[in-house]
């Protein structure tokens, strides 16, 4: 107490010699200086040098009322808000996380906050080096980022690049809350530059790798809005220890690269870790068998949409044209069926036929609805679709659960199949006949008529020719049912290596998740547009069927349509005396509502569905 | 008898239940506008449940400092009045200490209690003002992560752990030779932390440890570290190690 006493009686006495020479404070009738008594280098030559140096000591704290209180320490100095002139930045600052949950000052980082001068140093290294004092992150300055930046690289990231400068974010990865908008953000920290072409190229790296992360499901999955259910950068690549793949530490390095992935997948085999995070497989070079996998199914799409689009045109104008000149001339085809015959019904599908239809349907559509977001994960439907069915987690749901259906379809066929030949078992006295079965007329086995009938439809679309007869079933509807059968051996196994890829690491390496993606995707894409185009076009639009043929669902028709149609399966019924077991009755009214209600819903859902594929294909 | 036990079972159900829903339901959250209203309306007072050191650092403007562990103890000092109005609050959205400390308030008979919605960072957002009584001066302070202490503790001879938490938490598990320096009594126990030695701060999250840090260096301590993610950290490495 008393040196406080002797403290301030001293002070008293200096300001009362120093009034009568300088001040700018009233004491009394004395004006006086704050470096009167508050004389430290950093007050007075610094403080004069530094950047605030010309707005005064009340240029930050308020002048005080009583000097007297003052010099007694009654009275303290008040700060004005540094916002007062940085009002941009403080705006920023208050919704930050140094500032919201640690209470940080502008001083507590400008630290020498009476001697701020301008930066003379790199900004990156000076930004780096003030965050280290609080955050000695060993990590980082190992980093590849961090030693770069220390190196005077301008390109590198240093801390506020990722964390923001002024606005470091609330959602700081140690909280437990904001997981979500911090993965966004980092996620998106981290492409900010590694999409910048010029910057990438700088600094020898690939300017694309966003773009291939983009279009593997990790990344696919992230675009839609879903970053915590797949990987991000940070997570094969970690956060501050990012080091090149050479180095031994580094999280990518091949040797530490199994348990890297290990993290999210566990128990995997180590040749899991050679998949490809982001590949470019238009790169033949770097990736040649990714390369032949993309050439072959977008050969594979070529070729089926350029054989069976181009057929479905010929077909329609042929069609058209036809029903188009008969009516001119007012020809009206006549059968050698009477009324009442002619309008018989007659058996074409059995009741398991068409609830199978129906169930493949259903899959059909679960898994086109559920897959194709992913597929198109730019597409402004493709987010609003996702979020509909409750998340990318649901829509994986439910994509399996579809899958399941259409596997236990394919397996019931399969089983199916296998009894249409061999109906009486598999011993040798009761396999007899087996090869007329599989190629006769009741099989949807391909033979030479097939080719025959095929090429006399050709002739019939440039007026060459009659149009051909038909037995049970025609080659495009072989090709229908035998597209789909070969089609689930693509589709579904790269489904299910894409479902399990832990255990499918115990099969095969890791870059064959890749081709599996590449085949799931393109196979899905042909799928859906064949069904969508060329199976509705040929068993539904065309002139003759259109809006609808429930055919599929009632799994009936007249007597008179199968004379028009498949009259050499007419003509075959009638002399085998088959004819009578496949009459049935009209369908009941309950059922033709119930068909044409599914039928219709299903064909403007595909129709719609296809409007949308092309529009983005084109447009999206 | 069967019978019974299922009835027995149906109520003792229903009873908990009830007892877990309303236990909830009967916190009010405000948000920090309400709750300023509430000041100037009903005379309400804020109080900080952080501890003495970190609510004198910065609080709500003319907030009482009562730490959740001594609530019990200072309130009927503080807050005699059993129908006051009372807001409590702490200095993060994921704290609990404020619904803790209104639930010991609760207990006590007090009325009109609410918490603070988001803690001190909404009052913050809001662009709501606060103050600092004796500010801690921010200092560079050093961390280490839980997979490095071992080498740490071999590096440093002389350590003295210091764990920070409340009694209950350091009886639960705490570092081999911690000592425990609850947080809202380190003011007063400051001179029980050795000066000559280096000095590893634990708290619950490490959230804390660094204001913490930051008063030891200021008052004298000059080898300090921190312990990155606290004690939950130690528990997720030895989950991981599991």
């Amino acid at each position: 107490m008393t040196v406080l006493k002797r403290k301030g009686l001293f002070l008293f006495f200096m300001l009362l010699i120093n009034s009568f020479f300088i001040g700018d404070m009233s004491y009394g009738m004395t004006k006086v200086a704050c470096t009167d008594c508050h004389r430290e280098r950093r007050f007075t030559t610094l403080f004069r040098e530094s950047v605030h140096g010309n707005i005064g000591c009340t240029g930050c704290h308020e002048p005080i009322k009583s000097l007297d209180r003052h010099i007694r320490k009654k009275e303290g100095l008040r700060l004005i808000s540094c916002g007062k002139c940085h009002g941009e930045i403080e705006k920023v600052y208050n919704n930050s996380f140094h500032y919201l949950y640690e209470d940080f000052r502008c001083y507590d980082c400008h630290y020498e906050i009476h001697g701020l001068k301008p930066q003379k140093e790199q900004i990156k290294i000076a930004i780096a080096k003030n965050c280290i004092r609080c955050h000695p992150n060993e990590e980082y300055a190992a980093s590849g980022h961090g030693a770069s930046v220390m190196k005077g690289n301008k390109d590198s990231a240093t801390c506020s690049d990722c964390h923001g400068l002024h606005d470091t974010k609330a959602y700081h990865t140690s909280t437990d809350k904001y997981i979500l908008e911090a993965r966004e953000f980092y996620n998106k920290a981290c492409k900010s530059c590694h999409s910048n072409y010029e910057m990438m190229r700088r600094n020898n790296l690939s300017p694309d790798t966003v773009k291939y992360y983009e279009e593997t499901y990790h990344g696919k999955v992230q675009d839609l809005g879903y970053p915590t259910s797949v990987a991000g950068c940070a997570d094969c690549h970690t956060t501050h220890n990012i080091l090149p793949k050479e180095h031994p530490d580094s999280t990518i390095n091949p040797k530490n690269l199994a348990k890297n992935c290990e993290r999210c997948h566990p128990k995997i085999h180590p040749r899991f870790a050679e998949y490809k995070a982001h590949p470019d497989y238009r790169d033949r070079k770097k990736y040649p068998i990714l390369y032949a996998s993309f050439v072959f199914m977008v050969g594979l799409l070529l070729i089926t949409f350029a054989f069976y689009w181009t057929h479905t045109l010929l077909w329609w104008r042929k069609v058209y044209w036809e029903k188009h000149r008969l009516e001119a001339l007012g020809i009206k085809l006549e059968t050698p069926l009477n009324h009442q015959e002619a309008n018989q019904e007659i058996k074409r599908f059995s009741i398991q036929d068409r609830v199978m239809h129906v169930f493949l349907v259903i899959s059909f559509f679960g898994l086109v609805i559920t897959g194709f977001p992913i597929k198109y994960h730019n597409a402004p439907w493709a987010k609003v679709l996702i979020k509909a069915m409750g998340g990318a987690h649901n829509a994986g749901l439910y994509h399996r659960i579809a899958a399941l259906i259409l596997i236990a379809l394919f397996l019931i066929t399969l089983w199916r199949c296998i009894k249409f030949v061999f109906p009486n078992g598999f011993e040798k006295k009761n396999r007899e006949g087996w090869k007329e079965r599989l190629f006769g007329p009741d099989s949807l086995m391909p033979n030479k008529k097939d080719w025959q009938q095929f090429k006399a439809m050709v002739k019939w679309f440039f007026n060459k020719g009659d149009y051909p007869h038909f037995d049970r079933w025609t080659y495009w509807e072989k090709f229908d049912f035998l597209a789909v059968f070969w089609g689930m051996f693509i589709i579904g196994g790269s489904g299910i290596t894409l479902w399990a890829p832990e255990l499918a690491s115990y099969i095969y390496p890791g870059w064959v998740f890749n081709i599996a993606s590449i085949f799931h995707s393109e196979e899905a894409l042909l799928a859906a547009l064949f069904i969508f185009t060329v199976h509705f076009f040929n068993t539904h639009l065309i002139p003759t069927k259109f809006p609808m043929d429930p055919i599929i669902f009632t799994g009936r028709y007249k007597l008179e349509e199968m004379w028009k149609n498949r009259r050499l399966e007419y003509e075959r019924l009638l002399k085998e005396g088959r004819i009578e077991t496949l009459k049935v009755k009209h369908p009941s009214i309950s059922l033709k509502i119930i068909s044409s209600m599914f039928g219709h819903a299903s064909l403007w859902l595909g129709l719609i569905f296809t409007l949308v594929l092309l529009w983005t294909f084109f447009f999206g | 008898m069967r019978r019974l036990q299922l009835i027995f079972l149906f109520f003792f159900t229903l009873t908990f239940f009830s007892f877990a829903s309303e236990k909830v339901s009967s916190q009010r959250y405000i948000d920090p506008l309400t709750a300023k209203n509430l000041v100037k309306e009903k005379g309400a007072v804020f109080v900080d449940t952080m501890s003495y050191l970190e609510c004198m650092d910065h609080r709500i403007p003319g907030s009482l400092c009562i730490s959740l562990e001594e609530f019990e103890k200072r309130s009927p000092q503080l807050l005699k009045d059993k129908t006051q109005h009372i807001i409590f609050y702490c200095e993060s959205d994921e704290c609990l200490r404020a619904g803790e400390t209104h639930n010991v308030a609760k207990t006590m008979g007090y009325e009109n209690l609410y918490i603070l919605d988001g803690g001190l960072p909404a009052w913050k957002r809001a662009g709501f003002e606060i103050e600092s009584i004796i500010r801690i001066r921010r200092q560079p302070v050093e961390s280490i992560k839980f997979n490095k202490l071992e080498e740490f503790k071999k590096q440093k001879k002389n350590l003295f752990i210091l764990d920070v938490r409340s009694e209950h938490l350091f009886k639960k598990g705490h570092l081999e030779g911690a000592v425990n320096i609850p947080l809202y009594v380190l003011h007063r126990r400051i001179k029980e932390i050795p000066k000559d030695r280096s000095v590893l701060v634990v708290d619950e999250t490490g959230k804390r440890s660094f204001l913490v840090c930051c008063y030891l260096i200021n008052n004298g301590i000059r080898d300090v570290t921190r312990l990155f993610g606290g004690m939950k950290e130690i528990e997720r490495g030895k989950k991981q190690k599991r």
